[in-house]
């Protein structure tokens, strides 16, 4: 079979053309549906709720902690809990603390899902089970879950919790009693607590009120507010009467956390057409070069029998 | 057709028993004890057979497949230099290459079905989507590709077929799939190291940067270069033919300008980023941060770069070795070592995670060897290509 310069060149051109395309249905099935519009894209929404936890008020009597547990329906629910897992989604922990004047006193210390404005389990959840509702909760569908266990990797709280004892484990966390909020109730922590030290509203509201608290009572309260701007800010803030680092409360910058992976999964189009493109466009060229060179070009549909490899 | 059937040890060449043979049956051994341990993961659950908590959810078995998935960019980087670059004088290197690509996809399948909590709704990335997940990009890519690679050995399989409509499709299609698997390979490789940007809070910054995508990319080529001469080595082998030298030191020289780009690039980020400091103190961190670099970069470069030792046989093992155990390494800390866990939590693998990562890995390559001496090159013996 002969063929001509010109015949092989339309069949390249084609070839090329094929593979543009290719890359073009490639990329446009990886573009980011406008439904699954991401929460760190958008402001945070003025109406979005938030718990403030003011940790002068609170004495460790544990009663958000039990609450938590039953109307989260967790096994074991008068056993206090003593850290996040998958039967307990909140607990207080007691830590001791030097004063100035060098007595040793408690400060009661309540942990749970910060529920994140840009939350970085949302991000990279594999398939989507887990989601930033505007209403302000960070909401788990358990049956999407693969239980690939990359939120607990994402999440700088080290929150989500894996049930390792289960062969089809799933991933547990504080969803801020999303049902309740929808049924016009507070979250069961917030409802149970008799001192007032977690209180529950308009998260913009809550901050006002957190500044205004740290400015009319001199000396109670460090001059911060945690959550307003960590990672972004979060859902639950936090007043303390002590330095955060001293109640080990991770430092962390004002950046959400999943800033970089986004703006590169963004370019994923881009980077698929980009890398096709050249690709296809070295291909031609350095079979081009090598045919004007005059060397065999290698067409593996020949029908000689050749080497053994 | 004619009277003289050649018998089936003929047709596929198989040669008396060989060295390869035990090989094979201790990598059988390895398989029939991972598999028992695969079981009993599956039915026991993590707790049970794991050691890993909720300060350190992924372990070796993520590790092996990330080394895994670098490893198998053998098969994208080979036939880029055979297909794209038209380099054709390292046509040898391309099929051994592209079966270790395949099998290596399958063994990091297996891995990611044992560690994921819901093997059992493995599809479940099919039906939903998060595009702003790095892992979700890392699934679909590595389910495309692996079709990708299986189009690409096909010619051998369909070969013997007796119909020739499918080969020659395949054939027709061959140009624009190995554009695709390139693609792919692209994406994905450079996603692994997305996936860790969502943890600033975790890992440390000598592996720590914004540009570990693209750190993550060329490690992969490096790799996957490194392993088409040990795959080319160890096909020659099992075939019984001679290897030719030449051919390790051509793709030596282009590793050197990959180890160069990935040590500039690695160092000149950790200077950028004013971690030089971190590096003074003479920590175990900082170590297997310098062996990473000895082993990725220094090592190849200056056994491929020197004329008088890349011409020595025991470079084209150990040069080669080297970079794959300085990449390997690099998987490993960024997935383990380098993490940082919330509490002072400590993960030492368990006996069942050792016996089923063992196996898999035994299982890709048994694949493999089984796939080289049985059925690599069919399509050329029976007379469909020629080189």
């Amino acid at each position: 079979m002969t063929t001509t310069q010109s015949e092989l060149s339309r069949r390249d051109l084609i070839k090329g053309m094929g593979c543009g395309v290719a890359a073009l249905m490639l990329s446009s099935a990886m573009v980011a549906h406008p439904e699954l519009a991401h929460a760190s894209d958008g402001e945070e929404s003025d109406s979005a709720w938030g718990i403030l936890i003011d940790l002068t008020r609170c004495t460790g009597c544990q009663s958000c902690a039990l609450a938590c547990k039953e109307t989260n329906d967790r096994p074991n629910p008068n056993q206090t809990p003593i850290g996040l897992d998958t039967d307990a989604y909140s607990f207080v922990e007691e830590k001791q603390i030097e004063n100035s004047v060098g007595q040793t006193e408690s400060v009661y210390v309540k942990h749970q899902c910060m529920n994140c404005l840009h939350p970085a389990c949302v991000s990279a959840c594999t398939v989507g089970a887990l989601r930033k509702t505007p209403e302000g909760p960070v909401v788990y569908d358990a049956d999407k879950c693969i239980g690939c266990r990359y939120c607990q990797y994402a999440c700088p709280f080290g929150v989500p919790a894996y049930e390792w004892e289960n062969p089809l484990g799933l991933i547990h966390k504080c969803q801020m009693c999303a049902d309740r909020l929808a049924e016009g109730e507070s979250p069961a922590c917030v409802a149970a607590c008799p001192n007032g030290a977690l209180r529950f509203g308009n998260r913009k509201q809550l901050l006002a009120q957190a500044h205004a608290q740290i400015t009319s009572n001199p000396g109670r309260y460090v001059d911060k507010v945690y959550g307003e701007y960590e990672v972004g800010g979060t859902s639950v803030l936090y007043l303390s009467p002590v330095p955060f680092s001293f109640l080990g409360f991770p430092e962390l910058g004002d950046e959400p956390n999943p800033r970089y992976a986004e703006a590169v999964m963004k370019q994923t189009p881009a980077i698929a057409l980009t890398v096709a493109s050249v690709v296809t466009a070295l291909h031609l060229f350095m079979q081009r070069r090598q045919q004007v060179n005059g060397e065999a070009t290698v067409h593996i549909t020949s029908q000689k029998p050749g080497d053994e490899l | 057709m004619t009277v003289h059937a050649p018998s089936l040890r003929q047709e596929w060449q198989i040669g008396p028993f060989r060295k390869g043979d035990i090989i094979a049956g201790l990598l059988g051994f390895l398989v029939l004890i991972g598999l028992a341990a695969g079981v009993g993961r599956l039915f026991a659950g993590m707790g049970a057979t794991t050691s890993l908590t909720d300060a350190y959810p992924w372990g070796i078995w993520i590790g092996f497949d990330f080394a895994l998935i670098a490893f198998s960019g053998v098969g994208f980087t080979i036939a880029a230099v055979v297909h794209i670059l038209h380099l054709h004088q390292f046509q040898p290197l391309l099929r051994p290459s592209i079966l270790a690509g395949l099998f290596g996809y399958v063994a990091v399948l297996m891995l990611l079905l044992l560690d994921l909590g819901r093997p059992d709704r493995f599809y479940n990335f099919l039906l939903f989507y998060n595009m702003h997940s790095p892992l979700f990009e890392i699934c679909w890519c590595v389910l495309l590709y692996t079709t990708v690679l299986v189009l690409e050995v096909s010619p051998d399989l369909l070969a013997n077929l007796p119909w020739k409509w499918p080969l020659r499709l395949v054939y027709r299609l061959m140009t624009p799939v190995t554009i695709i698997g390139i693609t792919l390979s692209t994406l994905h490789q450079s996603t692994l190291g997305t996936l860790y940007l969502n943890m600033p809070h975790r890992l440390h910054p000598l592996w720590y940067t914004p540009i570990l995508p693209v750190l993550f990319y060329i490690s992969s080529i490096l790799a996957g270069l490194s392993l088409g001469i040990i795959a080319y080595k160890i096909a020659m082998a099992v075939r019984g033919q001679k290897e030719n030298p030449a051919i390790a030191i051509g793709l030596g020289k282009g590793i050197v300008a990959v180890a160069l780009l990935y040590l500039l690039i690695r160092v000149g980020e950790v200077i950028y980023a004013g971690e030089l400091p971190l590096l003074l103190t003479w920590t175990p961190l900082n170590r297997l941060w310098l062996g990473e670099i000895l082993f990725c970069s220094l090592i190849p470069i200056v056994l491929w770069a020197t004329p008088s030792l890349r011409r020595q046989p025991w470079v084209h093992w150990v040069a080669p070795l080297s970079a794959l155990l300085g990449v390997g390494m690099n998987r490993f800390n960024a997935t383990l070592a380098a993490q940082s866990a919330p509490t002072s939590a400590f993960y030492s693998p368990s006996l069942l995670e050792w016996f089923s990562t063992l196996g898999i890995v035994a299982a890709g390559m048994l694949l493999w060897y089984l796939a080289v001496r049985f059925v690599m090159g069919s399509a050329v013996k029976l007379g469909y290509e020629q080189h």
